[in-house]
């Protein structure tokens, strides 16, 4: 359950600022790390900036959604979403200059796969990636396993994630249940599952329990569809008396939206710039390089 | 249950368990009916070793290992000689150096090692001390006795306890028999219907039955079970009292952080089960039913949506 997870206890934080801290400290220690091995041609230009990390993980992170999205057999939402998370975890506390995000999107997608029980062989998760030839998956698969142990390290073995998919489905059952007057929610699954998909790409997942996120695009939903949600939350949920809570609900809500809103695809020119020095940090300073990004 | 014959007969051993085998000093076994045939004349050689021996010298085999036997017998004989006591020495390391000579001695002999030069050394040891050989086996015969004198009596308390429960079965039985017979004189004599005779009779017959068995119960528990005499006062140490704080239960309250949610039992009666895919047979076979899923769900729905107040 969330309210005794690891999730809730380790990898839920206040703010975005808290975010942000983090992801530049971990730019920061990388270059400290490089500037300090006394490399030749190190200098602080040839790094990458926080936000421009920033750029190219988005980048990464929606390559990765494509992979899942394209998987055969059919990855369930579930695996998808864990995946993401382990992707947005692991760059939390380490700098893409470390660790090519290439080999750690594929490793994501497979531990994920190993842990929320989607069992896939190895072999047919290679056989995915339609580009490579067959050595080229044979090398990605070594890359994978030698790079596994490394991700589960970062994730401080904290391997369960509480996605809001299960949610959503349980709110949808209890507002079937409880709440006549919306008369069809299934109407709103499509939207719902939309708006979920596309909060995946943002922090919500490090900042809201699952159920918060569940709630907001039920609502969300609802409201673009022009119907009114407002009395479930304080007739069902019995939060007529707390006022306190309400408004916190509402708060989260809002903040939720408004990170969504947030969000936009990272513009192609940009990419292209920031991979080229990416690729140029890991050919000179990384320790292999054979993957091309 | 034995897996050596008589090395002679062989077969004769198998088909008549009740025979015995019987040792002789060189440590080979015969059967008593071999021994008999063999020895007839008093004296004759081993079958095995050719070693001359006297009839008298078998014994009944005691362990399944001949060989046991024989070293039995040789340590008894050695033990006679050699029969000083722990006290008679004046630190531990000379009693461990005497025991170890008598081990090698013991040991000598029944492997036919040296059996000369050892059978030297106990005959100068036993010249050189003659008297405290006497004294001990002085001694020793004490303890014997003392031993015998025990095991004497406890052969005379478990008989005379045979007897007592024999002489009140005897009594319970006489008993038995004159309130037999005093039922039917009166049947007999009396004016008293029978039945009312009966129903008095059983009475007192019950009585008896309860007598008898208080009798039995009262019989003497003089001793624990561990042969400590009762009311002898046994000094341990005293146990000291430990009080702690009793135990209450207290049911675990877990903070969900969210709305309460329903028990599983209550779904069906509240409609969510409506709402939620019927479990097919064959997942009901498994122990599946629709109330689990959907109970999960509520869960993970409401649970910690409230966050971070709870």
């Amino acid at each position: 359950m969330f309210h005794i997870s690891s999730q809730k206890k380790y990898w839920t934080f206040d703010n975005e600022e808290s975010l942000e801290q983090l992801r530049c400290e971990a730019n920061q220690k990388y270059r400290n790390k490089m500037l300090a091995s006394g490399k030749p041609g190190v200098s602080d230009a040839v790094f990458l900036e926080a936000h421009e990390e920033n750029v190219l993980f988005r980048h990464y992170e929606k390559r990765l959604l494509d992979f899942c999205n394209a998987f055969k057999p059919v990855m369930p939402k579930s695996v998808v979403g864990t995946a993401i998370m382990y992707f947005r975890r692991f760059y939390l506390n380490n700098s893409l200059m470390e660790y090519h995000p290439r080999t750690i999107m594929l490793i994501c997608a497979y531990l994920s796969c190993k842990v929320d029980e989607f069992n896939v062989s190895s072999t047919q998760f290679v056989g995915n990636l339609v580009q490579e030839s067959a050595a080229g998956q044979e090398r990605a698969l070594e890359q994978i396993l030698e790079y596994e142990l490394l991700l589960i390290q970062q994730l401080n073995f904290h391997l369960v994630v509480h996605t809001p998919y299960r949610p959503m489905e349980g709110l949808l059952i209890d507002i079937k249940t409880r709440y006549p007057l919306l008369e069809n929610p299934e109407s709103l699954r499509k939207s719902v599952d939309d708006f979920l998909t596309r909060v995946t790409l943002t922090d919500s997942g490090l900042l809201f329990p699952p159920s918060q996120i569940a709630m907001t695009a039920i609502l969300n939903s609802a409201s673009r569809a022009g119907l009114s949600m407002e009395s479930y939350l304080t007739e069902c949920m019995g939060l007529k008396e707390d006022k306190e809570t309400l408004l916190k609900m509402y708060d989260a809500m809002r903040r939720i939206k408004s990170l969504m809103k947030k969000y936009e695809l990272p513009k192609p020119d940009e990419v292209n710039a920031y991979k080229v020095k990416l690729e140029r940090v890991h050919a000179d300073f990384g320790t292999n390089s054979n993957m091309n990004g | 249950m034995d897996d050596q014959g008589c090395p002679r007969c062989k077969t004769t051993k198998y088909r008549n368990p009740s025979l015995k085998l019987m040792v002789n000093v060189c440590g080979h076994t015969l059967c008593e009916s071999c021994v008999d045939m063999l020895f007839v004349r008093g004296s004759g050689n081993c079958v095995q070793c050719d070693t001359p021996l006297r009839k008298s010298n078998f014994r009944v085999q005691l362990f399944e290992d001949p060989a046991v036997d024989k070293e039995v017998e040789i340590r008894k004989k050695v033990l006679k000689i050699y029969n000083k006591r722990d006290f008679d020495f004046s630190n531990l390391r000379e009693y461990n150096d005497y025991l170890e000579r008598v081990e090698e001695i013991v040991y000598n002999l029944t492997n036919n090692l040296e059996v000369e030069g050892t059978k030297q050394i106990m005959e100068a040891y036993q010249r050189e001390n003659r008297d405290i050989i006497q004294k001990n086996k002085a001694k020793l015969t004490r303890e014997q006795e003392e031993l015998e004198e025990l095991l004497l009596l406890e052969q005379q308390g478990n008989e005379q306890r045979r007897l007592e429960t024999l002489q009140e079965e005897q009594r319970q039985l006489q008993a038995k028999r004159k309130s037999k017979q005093a039922l039917l004189d009166e049947l007999e004599r009396s004016h008293v219907p029978a039945t009312i005779l009966l129903a008095q009779h059983k009475d007192r017959a019950a009585q008896l039955e309860t007598q008898i068995e208080k009798q039995k119960q009262v019989v003497k528990t003089t001793i624990f079970s561990t042969g400590i005499p009762m009311g002898q006062t046994v000094s341990l140490l005293t146990v000291n009292r430990l009080e702690e704080v009793l135990y209450h239960y207290q049911p675990i309250h877990m903070h969900t952080y969210g709305p309460p949610v329903p028990e599983l039992e209550q779904l069906g009666r509240l409609g969510y089960l409506n709402h939620v895919r019927t479990a097919q047979p064959q997942d009901m076979a498994g122990g599946y039913n629709s109330g689990l899923a959907c109970h999960r769900a509520i869960q993970d729905a409401f649970s910690g949506l409230f966050h971070p107040l709870g």
